[in-house]
């Protein structure tokens, strides 16, 4: 059952999951899971650690294409059509919908490289033009004052806060629709990770994005919608606000005042 | 900030340029896979050619008969007693060198200057060509001990050539073994040494003799270094003798002789009967190397692998 | 009781300590008693026969009878059939090595890597026999050359004989490449050619890099293998099928029949020790490459 937010405002769902399955070999690892996402809003997927909120939100850029034995079933829908749908092309759909992962993965190349890499691919061969791309990014990425005069240098001499915030660079570098962010700051120091929060509430204008974070707090200081997981299942899903303050089902309850998780 | 963007694509399947990098991505697929099968398909035309040719001169003359020098008619008998004299030999000597250096290494020494000149040593060794081994060996063993052509002076030759192969096999292994089972002896008391023989040599004997084996598998083909060393004859009067200061031409010697120097007129049938028989040794090592060190580490770890 | 049984404990353990470290010991000694003896000898032709070091490396006049052991043409030789077995045998090496890393479902890595494997147990003689009855019948049939001998031959048989080298350590070098490289790729909408080649083979490169060495280093000591193809003449090689020498089947061509302590015999020594030195300078880049990972 998909839950619509109270609010009456022309909020329009851009990435909608109908009774998604995800099967690892003959696991169910997501069971019916339903989600509207929507455009221009911050959904947190929360839990505790296990439940699958990961594993559902691989399933949003067809990660799981990757993982030998690994299957989708259910519907997806970007803007209305299906991404695993006969059509679908995953590189197309990885080029709308974008992913920062867990821990900061640049590649072992220049700090410009990285964040053009993906324009580059797609066939973006103007360098006046990627350079423009490139600031951009990195502004909207909040890491531009740090890093614009040494961008030949090696990705890999920056911090890990930096580090990460370069992977969102990367990602937002193709102006995707959709950013999908696994646990982001969990591998960060407490200041690293207020950085990336202040920038995830100024990405949310340009981009939808859906979060996964196993803490609560981060939760409720940045996102508008959330869905709960245990076990596979979204158990709950609403506005954070009163996810938080007045959640219908009991698991949740518990979740959120620390009874388990 | 006015919005510099790509030009995001607004829908889910592919149009031109993607379907351009498709295309490329489907032709470099299927340019590895002619690749890779081209190897399998060469090695098998290469096997199914020497058992071709080789196949009907696998007389029991020709496997257990003498050579012969001027005539037709002659065997390899000798030479194949003299592979497995010299790899046995050569075993002998390796194994206790190899193995005590590797455990050494693997478990006893600490970063330092003798370890780092160790590693170099060994390292250097097992790029030394084996042909620039056999002229040490012709120096040491021929002119500077006088032996002139022995199978000991082979043996020992082939030793250092193999030690630093036999040494990573045993460091390989070693390290195989979990330090829990090493914290588990300690912890009762054990010292070091009772540990590694009691306890980590056995869990590692497995992989050891697959290695092992692999190696003897490579001694056996072994040329360049016996030229010089073991010679190019064997003992006229006594060619299956268990000395082993005399002269002892190995299969592999001989295969490369019978098609360098040799003047008999069957050449080719020697030739194709002894690279038909050096082959058949090498898949029967290579197929027992797997067998054997399976079926070791069932028996002293009681699981499998 | 358990006092006496641990000192007897402990003094085995120090004898056997002993008895390692003597082992790992001999490793240094056996490698010293090279270098110094193969230096000993292979000096000779330096400072016993007198003839210059200069003209020993670069003029090709090999003619010990008239005491000229120039040793450029096997040098020259050794180079040029190393060069061919690298540019072929290289990049297809690495290719499979991807293929096996990146792309091979199971059952076709169980097919190919116990066929490598094999490829690595056949002896070079046996290549050498394999070039002998079908390639250089194959080449004398269909090219320009006469005989069918020459670099051609060896070079083909050299790169047959690193390729499982190559294609090893390749793919282990891509194994050690950390998962999340790919995924960050794939996840940007790349595909998986251009995944390899943006990312994967470029943070590889150390260990491809090794690769290529150790094929390298093997290309240059194979001695058999292409002794028994190449033709063994004393020339430079002029053109891809003209017969010529390298080092390593100079050595064995001609030792057999070398007195001890002639010129010739000294000047095989010579290029024996050259062969020496290049083995150990190409263990410095192999360490060298490795140091760049870090």
């Amino acid at each position: 059952m998909i839950e619509m937010t109270e609010s009456a405002a022309a909020t329009t769902n851009k990435l909608v999951a109908s009774d998604v399955d995800v099967y690892y070999g003959n696991f169910r690892a997501i069971k019916s899971a339903s989600l509207a996402m929507k455009a221009q809003k911050v959904t947190a997927l929360i839990g505790p650690s296990g439940c699958g909120k990961s594993t559902f939100l691989r399933a949003l850029d067809r990660m799981h294409d990757l993982t030998p034995g690994a299957r989708v079933e259910g519907q997806i829908l970007l803007d209305g059509e299906d991404i695993y749908g006969p059509d679908a092309d995953p590189v197309v759909i990885r080029h709308r919908i974008g992913m920062v992962f867990q821990r900061p993965n640049p590649f072992p190349k220049t700090i410009f490289e990285n964040v053009i890499y993906g324009p580059r691919i797609h066939g973006e061969r103007n360098r006046t033009k990627l350079q423009e791309i490139a600031e951009h990014a990195l502004r909207g990425a909040a890491l531009w004052d740090e890093v614009k005069d040494r961008m030949q240098r090696s990705a890999l001499d920056l911090s890990g806060g930096q580090q990460q915030r370069l992977c969102i660079a990367r990602a937002i570098a193709l102006n995707p629709e959709v950013l999908l962010m696994d646990e982001p700051a969990s591998a960060l120091d407490p200041i690293a990770t207020s950085k990336i929060e202040d920038l995830i509430g100024e990405l949310k204008e340009h981009y939808t994005v859906v979060i996964v974070t196993h803490s609560m707090q981060q939760a409720a200081r940045i996102s508008d919608d959330t869905a709960f997981f245990h076990l596979g299942e979204i158990v709950e899903v609403g506005p954070t606000s009163r996810i938080f303050t007045h959640p219908k089902e009991k698991r949740t309850e518990d979740y959120i005042t620390g009874r388990f998780g | 900030m006015a919005a510099v963007t790509t030009i995001a694509p607004r829908s889910v399947s592919a149009t031109g340029s993607v379907r351009n990098r498709r295309i490329a991505d489907m032709t470099a697929t299927v340019v590895l896979w002619v690749m890779a099968s081209s190897i399998i398909v060469m090695l098998a035309a290469f096997i199914i050619y020497m058992v071709y040719l080789g196949w009907s001169a696998l007389t029991p003359s020709f496997i257990f008969g003498v050579p012969q020098e001027t005539t037709a008619g002659g065997g390899i008998g000798p030479e194949i007693y003299n592979s497995f004299y010299i790899l046995i030999l050569t075993l002998v000597f390796t194994v206790p060198i190899a193995v005590a250096a590797g455990i050494y290494l693997q478990e006893y020494s600490q970063p330092g200057r003798f370890r780092g000149v160790v590693q170099f040593s060994a390292e250097s060794l097992a790029t030394i060509p084996s042909v620039v081994m056999g002229l040490f060996g012709l120096l040491v063993f021929v002119y500077l001990f006088k032996w002139h052509f022995t199978a000991l002076g082979g043996a020992l030759t082939l030793t250092l050539l193999n030690l630093p192969a036999l040494m990573r096999v045993t460091q390989e292994a070693l390290s195989s073994v979990p330090d829990t089972l090493r914290e588990a002896s300690m912890g009762m008391g054990g010292t070091k040494w009772q540990t590694i023989t009691r306890v980590v040599l056995p869990s590692a004997i497995g992989r050891m003799t697959t290695g092992v084996v692999l190696i003897a598998g490579r001694i056996f083909g072994e040329t360049a270094a016996l030229i010089f060393t073991a010679g190019l004859s064997v003992p006229y009067n006594n060619p299956y003798s268990l000395s082993p200061w005399r002269p002892a031409e190995t299969l592999a010697v001989h295969l490369w002789y019978s098609h360098s120097e040799s003047i008999v007129p069957d050449v080719a049938r020697i030739g194709n009967g002894s690279a038909l028989v050096l082959l058949i040794m090498v898949l029967l090592f290579n197929l027992s190397a797997r067998i054997v060190g399976r079926q070791l580490t069932k028996r002293f770890t009681g699981r499998a692998e | 009781m358990i006092a006496v049984q641990a000192r007897r404990s402990h003094r085995t353990e120090r004898i056997a300590v002993i008895g390692l470290r003597l082992a790992a010991g001999f490793v240094i000694i056996a490698m010293a008693a090279l270098l110094l003896y193969l230096a000993w000898e292979g000096t000779k032709t330096f400072y016993v026969d007198k003839f210059p070091l200069w003209k020993f490396l670069f003029t090709t006049s090999f003619d010990p009878d008239n005491k000229q052991v120039g040793a450029g043409v096997f040098i020259v030789g050794t180079i040029t059939v190393t060069l061919f077995a690298i540019l072929v045998g290289g990049p297809f090496g690495i290719a499979v090595g991807v293929f096996l890393s990146e792309i091979a479902p199971r059952r076709m890595t169980q097919v190919l890597k116990p066929a490598i494997e094999v490829m690595v147990g056949i002896p070079s003689v046996v290549y050498g026999w394999l070039g002998l009855t079908l390639l250089v019948p194959l080449i004398r049939t269909r090219t320009s050359s006469p005989s069918g001998f020459g670099l051609a031959a060896a070079g083909i048989v050299l790169a047959i004989m690193i390729l499982p080298t190559v294609i090893t350590l390749s793919e282990d070098a891509f194994r050690s490449l950390p998962g999340s490289l790919k995924e960050g790729s794939l996840a940007l909408g790349a595909t998986r050619f251009q995944t390899i080649v943006r990312v994967l083979l470029p943070s590889a490169s150390s260990g491809l890099a090794v690769a290529l060495i150790l094929g390298i280093a093997r290309a240059i000591g194979e001695t058999l293998a292409i002794q028994m193809v190449i033709g063994n003449a004393t020339q430079l090689p002029l053109g891809i099928f003209s017969p010529t020498a390298a080092l390593t089947t100079e050595i064995v061509t001609d030792m057999p029949g070398a007195t001890e302590g002639t010129l010739l015999e000294h000047a095989l020594f010579s290029m024996a020790f050259l062969l020496l030195l290049i083995a150990m300078l190409l263990i410095v880049f192999v360490r060298l490459a490795l140091r760049k990972r870090t």
